[in-house]
């Protein structure tokens, strides 16, 4: 019932002209980075430090030392607080998505937790006092490392990979059904083999410095360090797999439904392709030197598919942050049909902060609305401004295409107002297409606030549909 | 309220509370020695910066400068669990005041980089030979990093604390909250993270000592100095604090709800005291007296902690979250949680003992 819905309202900040992803997206790509590089640092450095103590490698050691301490300064540093900035990030963005992914995965979190304290207690007593110890001391303080940066990879994948494909959370509930979902295993071991694809070529600038060794040791090193990137040939299977774990709409958008996400996919996908061949016949079969240049190079490559890649990971979810849960503007799929009645701005109790610059109660509504249904994916004029989006619209077309959104689009979620929102919001953009004019006509014609309340009642609740969801089909 | 804090609250509440205020106490440990440190070597690098050698000799600001990364590491890290607790215990609170200082709140996080990059420069060996001026530029710009979070966080907690200013904090735009309880709130933390960094400093040097490392003859009476003006400051901040509060604030934190740990703090901060004070004017650092200060810090810590709770529950409707709390202890993972946390503190002290031992066997 409308009067029982209480809505957690909070808030909404204005980014300027860019849009709410890009800063979140910004971030995280360049946490998961740093992150990933921590957990292949780990790996890498277990096998280097192997070697060395098999009398493989004689310089291993040393560049096993140097690493760590390019590791600690980066990584322990930049990364872990960037880890924090991603809670932060996501609270500016949207309080009830990491609210409800904390609410449901806490436990999950408090374990991933116990994690970063012991990848920071191995780390450290491994960077203090590494050259001091024994080889067996050395290596089992390393494995400990290790195992915690890629168990915090393993904690955090299944409740990522959860707000995708949440599988029978949905209906049980269940932690765990919702952990080990689909995408959970294609994803943490691709995630595994990236890992190690940064880590040896951040290795390879690493060697590039040590000015110590001379040539041919240094190519000794790198080759050795290249085999960690032997894993890359099983990218294109674990791609496939996990496309194949995802909803097949999400699928539809990567695979050309969406062309900036499409675009996004083949640049990860170039990228990705162009360090595997590389490592593969130049420095795995080849054994070729790399220098510097050419390493940074490969590790701006990495940086660039990482960020395509994680691009795309996010768009899929579209319209939803939780998948058959939340949207993406943090409103329920439940609570859709309550806002329609009650209207999804009559309780907000945060003001507008230029309410003066409007003139009138039409356009301070429309304003509010912008600002609570629209804002968090949309800017006015902006990056992926309303305004160039949909201000070619016709005044009728807007109306309709605003009241029937989720089948206008099918990536956007259903609109959450009643019939006067929805005029609101057209009036709005119409005014600030037309370069926000000091008077502006109300529109309160009930011909027309009945054709969109017909438009709202004929797209229905539900997400629009490229292909049925099971759980969808279930809940209607 | 009756019964003493948290028993008076639903099982759920009081369980998330209590893992809340446990894990509070750990970061409380380590962010107090780097807020404290900071502070004390900026100090030291105004008053004896032109001499290089005392930085790294000093029984106080040796120890800090060389542990301070690994501190600040520990801190952010501690951290988390308690970000993570809150969020169950106060999520519209909580976010509500993040979102309100925005740019402010987000700037923390550069902000803690800048630190955490300037205390590795101090401890470097580039700020050994640079000039006296840029040791005082990195030593206090350091401080201010870690002043500045401290100042944000108090703000934006206060901030959370007083919903009727919420809606007019958003109108205008302000990315500062005014309060009357910041200033005394800010002294009694600041001034209490000095015993805390003490107590932490000794038992580092008498770690070093059992390792058989020369142990500074001054190392006792430091801490010691530091450890008393420390708690005569934050018991005079304290008292300021309390003066600030409203009357039924002040009268929240003598119910008997809170009672208990009012004596637990007080009797922390006399055994410290008397910790202390019982061996200034002793050679070296014994066990048994460590020990003492110890017990005595954690029991201050743990009630200031509850009160500083107490306050923040009197200003909150908290009965309005009793089923979100209820909701929340539904989730499955306790138990694994409950597995992990065990097997990684097996995991971490093994790390220890191991180090230990490396250190010992190459100890001359």
């Amino acid at each position: 019932m409308p009067d029982s819905l209480v809505f957690p309202y909070y808030p909404i900040n204005d980014f300027g002209p860019a849009m709410k992803g890009m800063v979140i997206g910004g971030l995280g790509i360049f946490h998961v980075f740093l992150a990933q590089f921590a957990i292949g640092g780990g790996l890498l450095m277990c096998y280097l430090e192997w070697l060395s103590q098999c009398g493989k490698s004689p310089d291993a050691r040393r560049f096993v030392d140097n690493f760590f301490k390019l590791l600690v300064l980066i990584s322990f540093v930049v990364g872990a607080l960037t880890g924090v900035g991603m809670w932060f990030t996501s609270i500016q963005v949207s309080p009830r998505t990491i609210g409800l992914m904390v609410g449901e995965f806490h436990w999950i979190w408090a374990i991933e937790w116990t994690f970063f304290c012991l990848e920071i207690v191995s780390g450290y007593a491994f960077y203090r006092y590494g050259e001091r110890l024994d080889d067996r001391s050395r290596l089992r303080l390393l494995a400990v490392y290790s195992l915690a940066a890629w168990f915090s990879l393993f904690w955090i994948n299944g409740i990522l990979s959860w707000q995708l494909t949440p599988g029978s959370w949905v209906e049980t509930r269940n932690v765990w059904s919702g952990f080990f979902n689909s995408s959970f295993w294609p994803s943490l071991i691709f995630r595994t083999i990236v890992s190690m694809t940064i880590a040896a070529l951040v290795a390879c600038v690493v060697i590039n410095t040590m000015g110590a060794l001379d040539r041919a040791a240094r190519t000794v090193l790198i080759n050795q360090s290249a085999r960690l990137l032997t894993p890359m040939l099983a990218m294109p299977l674990l791609g496939l797999w996990y496309f194949a774990s995802i909803p097949a709409d999400s699928r539809a958008w990567a695979l050309g439904a969406n062309v900036p996400m499409m675009m996004f996919l083949v640049l990860s996908i170039g990228m990705s392709l162009m360090i595997g061949l590389y490592a593969v016949f130049g420095l795995i079969r080849q054994k070729l030197y790399v220098n510097g240049a050419t390493a940074t190079l490969l590790c701006s490559l990495a940086f660039a598919a990482t960020a395509g890649g994680e691009f795309v990971r996010e768009g899929v979810r579209k319209p939803f942050t939780i998948r058959e849960t939340l949207y993406s503007n943090s409103i329920r799929r439940g609570e859709v049909e309550a806002l329609r009645e009650k209207g999804s701005v009559t309780d907000d109790p945060y003001p507008l902060r230029h309410a003066d610059a409007l003139p009138s109660d039409q356009l301070r509504l429309g304003a509010k609305v912008f600002r609570f249904q629209c804002s968090v994916c949309h800017t006015l004029d902006g990056a992926n401004a309303l305004v160039h989006l949909a201000g070619a619209w016709s005044t009728e077309q807007k109306r309709v295409n605003i009241a029937r959104l989720q089948r206008t689009k099918t990536f956007m979620p259903p609109f959450a107002g009643n019939p006067e929102e929805c005029e609101a919001l057209v009036q709005y953009l119409e005014w600030v297409v037309a370069d926000s004019p000091t008077t502006w006509p109300v529109s309160d014609d009930r011909a027309v606030l009945a054709r969109i309340q017909q438009g709202l009642q004929e797209a229905g609740t539900q997400p629009g549909e490229m292909f049925t969801h099971p759980a969808r089909r279930e809940s209607r | 309220m009756g019964a003493p804090f948290p028993f008076d609250f639903p099982l759920p509440t009081a369980f998330y509370l209590t893992l809340y205020l446990a894990t509070l106490v750990i970061h409380v440990a380590f962010m107090n020695y780097v807020l404290a440190g900071s502070a004390y070597l900026a100090a030291f690098a105004v008053r004896h910066g032109r001499d290089s050698n005392r930085l790294t000799d000093h029984p106080l600001a040796g120890p800090l400068r060389d542990w301070m990364p690994f501190m600040l590491s520990a801190a952010i890290t501690a951290g988390i669990a308690p970000l993570l607790f809150i969020q169950i215990l106060y999520q519209r609170q909580f976010y509500t005041a993040n979102l309100l200082l925005f740019h402010r709140w987000m700037a923390i996080l550069p902000v803690l980089i800048v630190g955490f990059y300037l205390l590795y420069l101090l401890k470097s060996r580039i700020i050994g030979e640079a000039s006296f001026v840029w040791r005082i530029v990195v030593g206090c710009g350091a401080f201010a990093c870690f002043a500045f979070v401290a100042w944000s966080w108090t703000e934006n907690h206060l901030l959370s604390l007083n919903e009727s200013a919420w809606s007019d904090q958003y109108a205008s735009g302000r990315l500062f909250f005014r309060d009357p309880e910041l200033g005394p709130r800010l002294a009694v933390w600041f001034t209490g993270a000095f015993p805390t960094m003490a107590t932490i400093v000794a038992w580092q040097w008498w770690c070093l000592a059992r390792l058989g490392r020369p142990v500074p003859a001054t190392a006792n009476q430091s801490c010691t100095r530091l450890a008393l003006s420390g708690l005569a400051t934050a018991i005079a901040s304290a008292a300021w604090y309390v003066e600030n509060l409203a009357p039924e604030l002040r009268d929240q934190l003598v119910s008997s709800a809170y009672r208990p740990y009012l004596a637990a703090a007080l009797v922390g901060v006399i055994l410290q005291a008397a910790g202390w004070l019982a061996g200034r004017n002793q050679a070296g650092l014994q066990r048994g007296r460590l020990v003492l200060i110890s017990a005595g810090w954690l029991l201050t810590v743990v009630g200031v902690s509850v009160l500083r709770e107490g306050r923040r529950l009197a200003a909150i409707d908290v009965t309005a979250l009793y089923d979100l709390h209820a909701d929340a202890a539904t989730v499955g993972g306790l138990a694994v949680f409950l597995v992990f946390a065990a097997l990684n503190a097996g995991l971490i002290a093994w790390c220890l003992v191991t180090v230990r031992r490396g250190v010992r066997n190459q100890a001359p």
